[in-house]
């Protein structure tokens, strides 16, 4: 096999195909307890929501329609799009003890449980009702979500990326290269391929020519 | 549309890629020639400068006796990080070229940006490895997967250009010649192939090699179709029954199924 195939083969991480995913991310040791190598279990039937249908992102505010904290309304933590689950703030929590050993009890904390999808609305910004949401195009071509309900657009949250960059307020770093060259428009087609430009932009003239060989 | 595309462009301003200002010292002149991104290329050609200096340095060497001086140092200090960011725990760094953006250089500045870009990998690798020699984080090491991506964005773009040209002029898809040949199982595969001084008939290891199937492999064959055909079979069945189950538990929406 080729080496790059091979070596991306490797970065990628394989799931057995009726691998369940849980809360905890795949390369921790909770998860790897809960998801032993030889584990079998029933298997967990996922509504198929196609990708681009998908209405619901971190830092939304939604309502929970059931439950224990029905009509509740929370902001999204977490996102887990393979079962379907939502991990509101503070919400929909259960209690128990964290860092337990030997000889302290641990600490008592609350933990959330994930929603289904089937039981979070998204909000109308407007009259902070619990309403149905469909993705529709702007005049400008923008995907953007509609209630359906009112016609109001439902504004994508803002949230902090995760590597603490607010765009608004970057300064550049002395090898970053400024806006103007990146966007700065230098190509012209041409006949030519890139080493007989360079070459030509180089001066360099090879009058060798290749010994004859054969290709099979 | 104008709106966002422009909302769209300033956000891209606001995303910086990764340049380096390269010095070079050319001790026959006695000059030093800065490149840097902003302001010399692609408009200024320094490389001419460089050729020529070269060229002045070799027949000098050649009108010399050979002498044997210090090692120079020159240039090593590339290979680590500036010395602003030395015991850091974080280096800041802006985000990787787009294939879009790299799509809109020419060829020379791409040229450029190669070797630019292989610099600073070699830098971040030199970090990398000091830090696992000194048993210690190395400071921000997303830095080195933005250059392995704007690497090879800008590899793809190359290999783009050169395979329009190549179609456009001679017709041939591939750069590399092939074949579609059988090997010794049966399976028929797309060969690759390779240069060699010699042609075929007198290459004795080439002659060695089976492109084709021997007699006794025919029965294997059918065996190898058969479980195939019954796997794919398999295969099909489980996920028509996956799709009645998700239509039964979800009858309102089945969109796309997985």
């Amino acid at each position: 096999m080729r080496l790059t195939a091979f070596l991306s083969m490797a970065a990628k991480a394989a799931f057995p195909h009726d691998y369940r995913f849980g809360t905890n991310r795949p390369w921790t040791i909770a998860a790897k307890r809960m998801n032993p190598p030889g584990k079998k279990r029933r298997k967990v039937f996922v509504e198929p929501i196609p990708y681009d249908e998908w209405s619901v992102f971190r830092g939304d505010t939604v309502e929970i329609l059931s439950g224990k904290d029905k009509g509740k309304q929370g902001k999204v933590t977490q996102v887990f799009r393979h079962r379907n689950w939502v991990i509101l703030e503070g919400l929909n929590t259960h209690f128990r003890y964290i860092g337990k050993s030997a000889n302290y009890r641990g600490t008592y904390i609350a933990s959330e449980a994930p929603l289904l999808l089937r039981d979070i609305s998204l909000i109308d910004p407007t009259d902070r009702k619990p309403t149905e949401v469909e993705w529709r195009f702007t005049e400008e071509g923008e995907k953007v979500r509609v209630s359906v309900r009112t016609g109001r657009i439902v504004p994508k949250p803002v949230v902090q990326r995760r590597d603490g960059i607010i765009p608004q307020q970057w300064k550049d770093g002395p090898k970053d290269t400024s806006p103007e060259d990146t966007l700065e428009k230098t190509y012209m087609p041409s006949l030519k391929t890139l080493e007989e430009e360079v070459m030509e932009k180089l001066g360099i003239e090879e009058p060798r020519r290749n010994q004859k060989s054969y290709w099979y | 549309m104008a709106a966002t595309s422009a909302g769209r462009v300033l956000t891209l301003c606001r995303q910086f890629q990764n340049a380096f200002r390269i010095s070079t010292t050319l001790s026959a002149q006695q000059s030093t020639v800065t490149l840097t991104k902003g302001r010399s290329y692609p408009h200024r050609l320094p490389s001419t400068l460089l050729s020529s200096s070269w060229s002045c340095n070799l027949d000098l060497a050649v009108q010399c006796r050979p002498l044997h001086t210090t090692i120079s140092r020159r240039g090593l200090e590339e290979f680590f990080d500036i010395p602003e960011n030395w015991g850091e725990a974080t280096v800041k760094s802006g985000a990787p070229w787009t294939a879009k953006q790299l799509r809109t250089k020419s060829n020379e500045d791409l040229h450029k940006l190669w070797y630019v870009l292989l610099k600073e990998k070699n830098m971040l690798l030199t970090i990398e490895q000091e830090s696992k020699r000194q048993g210690q984080q190395m400071p921000s090491p997303e830095r080195l997967k933005k250059i392995d991506r704007s690497i090879r964005r800008l590899d793809t773009v190359v290999k783009e250009r050169e395979n329009a040209l190549r179609l456009l002029q001679t017709g041939q898809e591939r750069a590399r010649p092939g074949d579609w040949r059988k090997d010794v199982f049966g399976r028929i595969y797309w060969y690759r192939f390779r240069e060699h001084a010699l042609p075929w008939y007198m290459n004795r290891r080439y002659k060695r090699k089976r492109f084709y199937t021997p007699a006794f492999v025919a029965p294997h064959l059918r065996l190898r179709l058969e479980k195939y055909l019954r796997a794919k079979t398999r295969k099909q069945k489980k996920e028509s029954e996956n799709q009645a189950v998700l239509k039964e538990k979800f009858p309102q929406m089945q969109a796309k199924s997985q």
